[in-house]
């Protein structure tokens, strides 16, 4: 296994996802991963095993790579209407 | 050639003067178009800063100044002050690098880089 990854680099990773959230169009999608990136990330937030750390890392990172590609996907088929919670006035 | 040339002396397009815009339909388009004109104030920036750290679920309202600290005076910790860079970026249609982004980590910073920042709206 290797080295266990930096503060910074996780934080730059949950960054990325919650950027990478930003860019599904449908409203429900968008809000549910930019939950389950916070929820994930607060959930692992105590582990001080480095191997652990390590593995929590890379899965992070796999995720990310799926939700990159599932944004471009969902982008193609991106919902006709917007979701009645984004209306600001309404 | 020779067809494109003999075709093209016959053919003649009427000379159209644009027409004149309206001095004030014209000018306000100008000014609307403008880059200059159309940038936040920093008293603009101060309120709307302040808004979005104080909708923060973790947030205690009342303890929300400009020269508040994330960490050390909300009680947040580093995710906690990400996702409130994010929130910012959202609100300001900005994209702050990961450099500076981990810089601010304070409501003060937060004000100073986004009323000097060219593309916040």
């Amino acid at each position: 296994m290797s080295v266990a990854p930096s503060r910074p680099q996780i934080l730059s990773l949950f960054r990325s996802l919650l950027r990478v959230a930003h860019n599904f169009p449908d409203y429900n999608i968008r809000e549910y991963m930019k939950r389950r990136t916070i929820d994930a990330f607060r959930q692992n937030r105590n582990l001080s095993e480095p191997p652990s750390i390590c593995s929590a890392f890379s899965d992070g990172k796999s995720q990310l790579d799926v939700a990159k590609r599932q944004a471009v996907v969902y982008s193609l088929y991106a919902p006709q209407l917007r979701s009645v919670m984004e209306i600001q006035n309404p | 050639m020779a067809l494109r040339a003999a075709v093209l002396r016959h053919v003649r397009v009427p000379i159209q003067t644009v027409p004149k815009l309206h001095p004030w339909l014209g000018g306000s388009l100008l000014r609307f178009m403008s880059s200059h004109d159309d940038h936040i104030t920093k008293d603009e920036v101060i309120d709307r800063v302040l808004s979005v750290v104080k909708d923060f679920p973790k947030v205690d309202p009342s303890k929300v100044t400009p020269d508040v600290h994330f960490q050390k005076d909300l009680g947040l910790d580093s995710l906690d002050n990400v996702e409130i860079v994010m929130a910012l970026e959202e609100e300001f249609k900005l994209e702050i690098p990961d450099k500076e982004a981990d810089k601010i980590d304070s409501c003060h910073l937060a004000i100073e880089y986004i009323s000097n920042h060219p593309m916040a709206s």
